[in-house]
């Protein structure tokens, strides 16, 4: 039984791996060591990036390093490419277990002629219309009334997809995550929406958010169940998300789920000394201990089916090696061309723009219209 | 064949339907477009605050929801961030949205979803995702509304590429332009200048016909100034030419309809006739759209002219709610900027 509005997170698993509840059927030793490798897998593609950055190759990331239970967990709860959702920036974790190819999430970040969006947006701004991941956008939780018309349409058009719709905590203070909480609750629109809630907006921390005690009471008020839970537990994060997503896919209505979890890293290359100006070493310690990763393993151990150090070590160097090549050829690709600059600003091109373009060409071939 | 019809490229008979054209107003023609492509096509959806039951706080909806259905036509909550965001989130799902804001001043809260949303979808999502919306609002000013009623926001919105803007003034143009937008692939911000509602009658077809977006109506023909207008100046725009005509002086008169995007051509080659051009809107000045018709103009026909091009614009103060029809561009003043064209 799933309990809404409890005053604290749902948990299956403790930090120290042991089961504070009996652990669904579900999670056997196997499934349990593939979502281990899933979100190891997620992790060691955070740490290839930040060298890829270090060396100039890219200008910006966002880690999510420390979220991986949280994102791994909800792509596991979902249909990918089936269900719709609208992320937030800091949800690569959550494209790379949905199944977005590594691939193109270095050529995104890479900016290369093989990014699907074409070169057009900053790092880690991704998009698949094959898994029916929308595109990021970086005003924070102007996808959330998108989100609700999202599921507004799957109503209207009568299918059996749902729309997923997350976003951090700073995310909940914007008139826009209530507009959009709001609209959907009315309309009663088949939406879940997820609050990732990591503790901190770049420097301001969640108490500087919110009066509230914790996000997910904020869901009574749209007349929608929400839901609390430990967002580094996977097999909290994976029960508590499948009922919720159960509960919107019935017709019943829009639900929110309040992942707690933190951001280990800092909030992208823009604040790498996060410990120095805004929060104590001792907190980042503390919540390092709670490692999502480190809680599978230690299950794992206590379930009798330890990963062993050459089955990690071995995981590690092949996603590596995975990002080295995908780098390598994603480069190869080059750089778009200038005249994507104006493709896709409408549907035709329009004459000024062609007028624009004319003018840019003429400027690229050095004055030779 | 006028010159206004001649440009109307896309008015073209439904095989098969007949009758004769009728005469009705501008908000008539936006219901009837409305109605028109909700019964063409069900992907088309109809909300906002009011629009259901009550059809509108100046009924462009009225009858639509009985008519069609409270899943087709319905009211929202109070709230322009969710009615433009879950048209983004609609359209991007397949579905044809028209959203309606109450009034053009209150889409504030609604900019962040037009400009970070609506008008880049397509373009961030390198084309993978689309966004063919339409936001209808009322605008102008003209009926005693104050400045939270009355106001001229358009030029917003014309600086956002990704963004269609259109501004009709007749009903011929309000219904085919409407069509035109629900039926395009890009976001449409569709604005209805309020004081012309009941006061703009005129013949519409009894066939389907669109509007091409981007092509201006040369209203009147002449040689002498070209006036170039939209949307609620319209009717001040051509009194202001018949008013010229009895002194002699022949003015050309360019409705142009769109904003983004606009009729260069017809512009440029208009003022390169006359030598002389005024520009009227009644927007704040400072920004205003016009003031980039102005640009053009003097780059790509400054040899042409023999005077400076003259701008009418509505003044930098906050629409003004006793002063509402000192504030507006009338006649006078129009033809005041006409005479320092004509005697430059």
């Amino acid at each position: 039984m799933i309990e809404v509005h409890t005053p604290d997170p749902i948990r299956y698993v403790n930090e120290d791996g042991q089961p504070v509840q009996a652990l669904p059927g579900r999670f056997t030793p196997e499934l349990l060591r593939e979502l281990h490798r899933e979100m190891l897998r997620a992790r060691e593609f955070d740490r290839k990036l930040i060298t890829l950055l270090r060396q100039g190759r890219t200008t910006f990331y966002a880690q999510s390093t420390g979220m991986e239970a949280t994102q791994v967990g909800l792509a596991r709860s979902i249909r990918p490419g089936h269900d719709w959702v609208w992320p937030y920036y800091r949800d690569h974790t959550l494209g790379l277990a949905m199944g977005v190819p590594m691939y193109e999430l270095i050529s995104q970040c890479l900016g290369t002629n093989s990014d699907p969006s074409r070169g057009r947006q900053m790092p880690h701004h991704f998009a698949s219309a094959a898994l029916k991941f929308v595109s990021i956008s970086s005003s924070i939780a102007s996808q959330v009334p998108p989100a609700a018309g999202s599921a507004m349409a799957q109503k209207y058009l009568g299918t059996d997809e749902i729309t997923v719709c997350t976003f951090g905590d700073g995310a909940t203070s914007e008139g826009d995550w209530h507009a959009g909480m709001n609209m959907a609750g009315v309309a009663q629109a088949p939406c879940l929406f997820v609050c990732e809630n990591n503790q901190w907006a770049i420097s301001t921390g969640v108490r500087q958010q919110t009066a509230s005690e914790t996000i997910h009471v904020k869901a009574r008020a749209y007349g929608m169940p929400g839901y609390y839970v430990d967002g580094n537990d996977i097999v909290a994060v994976m029960e508590v998300m499948t009922h919720a997503a159960a509960h919107v896919r019935a017709g019943d209505g829009p639900a929110l789920v309040e992942c707690l979890t933190y951001r280990v890293g800092s909030h992208s290359n823009a604040d790498a000394d996060a410990e120095k100006h805004y929060r104590t070493r001792d907190e980042v310690s503390a919540w390092v201990g709670r490692d999502p990763i480190v809680r599978v393993e230690r299950l794992l151990e206590h379930l009798g089916h330890p990963v062993s150090s050459e089955e990690r070590a071995d995981l590690i160097a092949r996603t590596h090696r995975e990002v080295d090549q995908d780098v390598l050829r994603a480069e190869a690709t080059g750089q778009p061309d200038w005249k994507i600059m104006f493709e896709d600003v409408y549907a035709d091109l329009p004459s000024h723009l062609r007028t624009q373009a004319a003018a840019l060409r003429a400027e690229q071939d050095g004055g030779r219209a | 064949m006028t010159a206004t019809q001649d440009r109307q490229s896309t008015d073209t008979p439904t095989p098969g339907t007949t009758g004769e054209p009728r005469t009705i107003n501008l908000i008539q023609a936006v219901t009837e477009a409305l109605a028109e492509e909700l019964e063409r096509d069900r992907r088309v959806v109809l909300f906002g605050e009011d629009v259901g039951a009550r059809g509108g706080v100046f009924m462009a909806t009225a009858g639509l929801q009985a008519r069609f259905g409270k899943e087709r036509v319905f009211d929202t909550p109070l709230s322009e961030a969710s009615i433009v965001g879950a048209a983004v989130g609609m359209a991007a799902r397949g579905l044809r949205p028209v959203a309606e804001i109450q009034f053009a001043d209150y889409m504030g809260p609604g900019f962040d979803q037009i400009i970070s949303q609506a008008a880049k979808l397509r373009y961030r999502s390198g084309g993978q995702f689309t966004c063919p919306l339409v936001i209808r609002t009322p605008s102008g000013g003209g009926v005693k509304g104050g400045h939270h009623h009355s106001q001229s926001p358009e030029s917003y919105y014309t600086h956002t590429p990704g963004l269609k803007v259109v501004m009709p003034s007749t009903p011929y143009d309000a219904k085919g332009l409407l069509k035109a937008a629900i039926r395009g692939e890009d976001p449409v911000i569709y604005f209805e200048p309020k004081r012309l509602y009941r006061a703009a009658k005129g013949e519409v077809p009894a066939h389907d016909y669109t509007v091409r977006i981007g092509e201006a109506a040369i209203r009147r023909e002449g040689s002498d100034l070209t006036l170039i207008g939209y949307g609620g100046v319209m009717p001040d725009v051509e009194r202001a030419a018949e008013a010229l005509g009895a002194e002699g002086v022949s003015a050309e008169v360019i409705d142009l309809r769109s904003l983004v995007p606009w009729d260069q051509e017809a512009v440029v080659g208009s003022v390169q006739k006359t030598g002389r051009a005024v520009l009227v809107s009644e927007a704040p000045r400072t920004g205003n759209f016009m003031g980039e018709v102005a640009y053009v103009i003097q780059e790509r026909a400054f040899d042409s002219l023999r005077a400076p091009v003259g701008q009418v614009a509505g003044f930098d103060t906050p629409y003004p709610y006793v002063q509402d029809k000192v504030y507006l561009p009338g006649p006078n003043r129009i033809l005041a900027a006409c005479v320092r064209a004509l005697n430059y």
